[in-house]
């Protein structure tokens, strides 16, 4: 939207909603244990379970993953299959219940509060495909999964992250025609601004980078490929993207555990990035170089 | 032969929401734009009615209308979000991209720019994750937006990428707008074209108007004014226009018709346009979107 005061320099929050970082990232599948073990080779331990859902959080460093096992019972929701899927990403903000009100009123879908996926008393709205996008401003002192969650006895509950890893973004494949769409949903929304094309991270250079108001995370948006252009495609979250802040190490260090990483002519680990190759039919992840100190700097 | 660019409307035909579509189907046609009643109001079920769509093999122009939704004050704005999606829902069901949506002729509404371009955009927002457009309609007998031209303004304000414009011939030619104003409007803006004439010579008041808008349309090449429909469409193809055109013909006439005989007509139609006025006799697969890409 043109800003009537366009030709002036007049300052205006930058992040209206006091964004800062991911709080969560979630995975549905009906074999949580496989995906469980996925996150573990890649350093996660398991240190917490819902009180009543078939519900578990893994944690590194500063990263939490929820594994969720529970038939979804709200229409548009990732439905647990045996191939992992993102199904939802927490943004912490300054104001959990202003935030999801503001994206209300701004036109975002509401989840109906008494079926929240996890029975977190956390609001959350529709975000692409089947995923949902949830509000969390309780990660200080206090969290949400102090809760509804049961600490697994004598389980380190900060265990440190390997090779510095801490999230760095979420890739979206999106249908044809669909960026200015979704560049219009997470400007207006949450405060996200695209970033020029000359910007890149990592060795995946596709598609368009939105960068977080706290510039602490990014989403990356990528339409089809042109042959697959004009048929009906899906729109989801494809992967998660960690930062390392020494790809080629953190490299060494997953394979030594037996985690094995793309190698191919367009494709190949190097010190900007490198991606694993799918596992679980699915599963993805992506290391971008990223000092955590440059992610928290940027906030 | 198929005429990729053109489609029916479901509102102007007789019959079950299956023998709707066949005749559609029957005529030649790839696209239909679904009126909502036909689908929520289906017998067996708005799933069965959502089924009957996606087995036609037809592609949807879009759905319609949502009506009176901007302007509307705190509760009734609340009430017309829940319309409203419910509708993209429905549209999201049948595998429609668009849903059309009318100007307020509500007394109830507001008449200030900012408050419907402000709702606009809500609208457009609550489309984006179900891949949706929203075509905005300037309505004559609307007391804010009776045109193109007035629609066209809003959606500029409202900027944004999924919100459009749907520009319909009938008011064009009602309303003796001139085909200048045409020149004003950005083609990309254009999501959809619909078309229709209708048999007086001339509408002596908005009244009339009205009527003959919801009672008394005619396919192009039945009305009295060929030669505007004629004019009308061939400015748009000048200016680059390259969407869809929809017949939205409401005639009580033709609802006491056989569907078949109704679609014969509009298959008529759709010849007179493509053979005369555009010379778009091939079909050629995505045609709008290569026609798009040509243009670059």
């Amino acid at each position: 939207m043109t800003n009537p005061l366009d030709r002036e320099a007049v300052p205006e929050s930058q992040n209206p909603l006091g964004i800062d970082g991911i709080e969560f990232i979630e995975f549905a599948t009906s074999k949580p244990q496989a995906m469980g073990g996925v996150l573990e080779t890649m350093g996660f331990r398991p240190i917490a379970r819902h009180r009543s859902r078939e519900v578990e959080l893994y944690r590194q460093g500063p990263m939490n993953i929820i594994v969720n096992a529970q038939p979804a019972d709200v229409p548009r929701t990732v439905q647990p299959s045996e191939r992992p899927i993102i199904s939802a990403f927490a943004i912490r903000v300054r104001d959990a219940d202003a935030a999801y009100r503001r994206a209300l009123e701004l036109g975002a879908w509401e989840i109906p509060v008494r079926a929240k996926a996890m029975e977190l008393n956390i609001p959350a709205i529709h975000g692409v495909g089947e995923s949902l996008i949830y509000f969390v401003d309780r990660y200080d002192e206090f969290s949400i999964y102090d809760i509804d969650f049961r600490a697994i006895p004598k389980v380190d509950p900060h265990p440190p992250a390997s090779g510095g890893l801490h999230f760095f973004g979420i890739v979206q494949y999106i249908g044809a025609d669909r960026t200015a769409d979704w560049v219009e949903f997470y400007s207006q929304i949450f405060g996200f601004k695209p970033l020029p094309d000359k910007v890149r991270f990592g060795i995946m250079p596709k598609g368009l980078l939105l960068q977080s108001p706290c510039h602490g995370f990014y989403l990356q948006l990528i339409e089809p490929d042109d042959p697959a252009r004009y048929a009906p495609s899906e729109e989801h979250l494809q992967r998660v993207g960690f930062g390392t802040p020494d790809v080629l190490a953190t490299v060494a260090m997953l394979e030594s555990r037996g985690i094995e990483f793309v190698s191919s002519e367009r494709v190949q680990t190097n010190e900007r990035g490198a991606l694993t190759k799918p596992t679980l039919g699915s599963v993805m992840f992506e290391l971008v170089h990223d000092e955590p100190a440059g992610a928290a700097a940027r906030r | 032969m198929i005429f990729n660019d053109f489609g029916m409307d479901t509102a102007s035909l007789a019959g079950s929401l299956e023998s709707k579509l066949a005749a559609v189907r029957r005529a030649g046609f790839a696209q239909v734009m679904i009126a909502a009643g036909d689908v929520v109001g289906h017998p067996a079920g708005i799933d069965a009615g959502v089924r009957a769509v996606r087995a036609s093999g037809l592609r949807v122009t879009g759905l319609e209308a949502l009506r009176d939704f901007e302007g509307l004050d705190a509760r009734l704005h609340a009430y017309k979000v829940d319309v409203a999606k419910s509708m993209l829902e429905v549209c999201s069901a049948i595998g429609g991209r668009m849903l059309i949506v009318e100007a307020s002729t509500s007394t109830h509404a507001a008449a200030e720019p900012g408050a419907i371009v402000r709702d606009l955009r809500t609208l457009a927002i609550l489309a984006i994750p179900l891949g949706i457009r929203i075509a905005f309609k300037g309505v004559s007998w609307s007391r804010t937006v009776k045109d193109f031209v007035a629609a066209g303004d809003l959606v500029l304000r409202a900027d944004c990428p999924n919100l459009g414009l749907a520009i319909d011939a009938f008011d064009v030619l009602a309303a003796d707008v001139p085909l200048t104003d045409l020149d004003a409007i950005d083609p990309e803006q254009v999501f959809l074209v619909q078309l229709s004439d209708y048999m007086w010579q001339e509408i002596r008041s908005s009244e009339e108007q009205a009527t003959t808008a919801t009672h008394f349309r005619v396919f192009p090449g039945e009305g009295a004014h060929s030669d505007g429909l004629a004019d009308f469409i061939t400015k748009l193809d000048e200016i680059g226009y390259c969407g869809d055109y929809s017949f939205d013909v409401y005639n009580d006439d033709y609802l006491q018709m056989p569907p078949e005989t109704v679609a014969a007509r509009a298959q008529r139609a759709a010849e007179w346009l493509g053979e005369t006025v555009l010379r778009r006799a091939l079909p050629i697969p995505n045609v709008e979107r290569l026609r798009r890409a040509t243009r670059g």
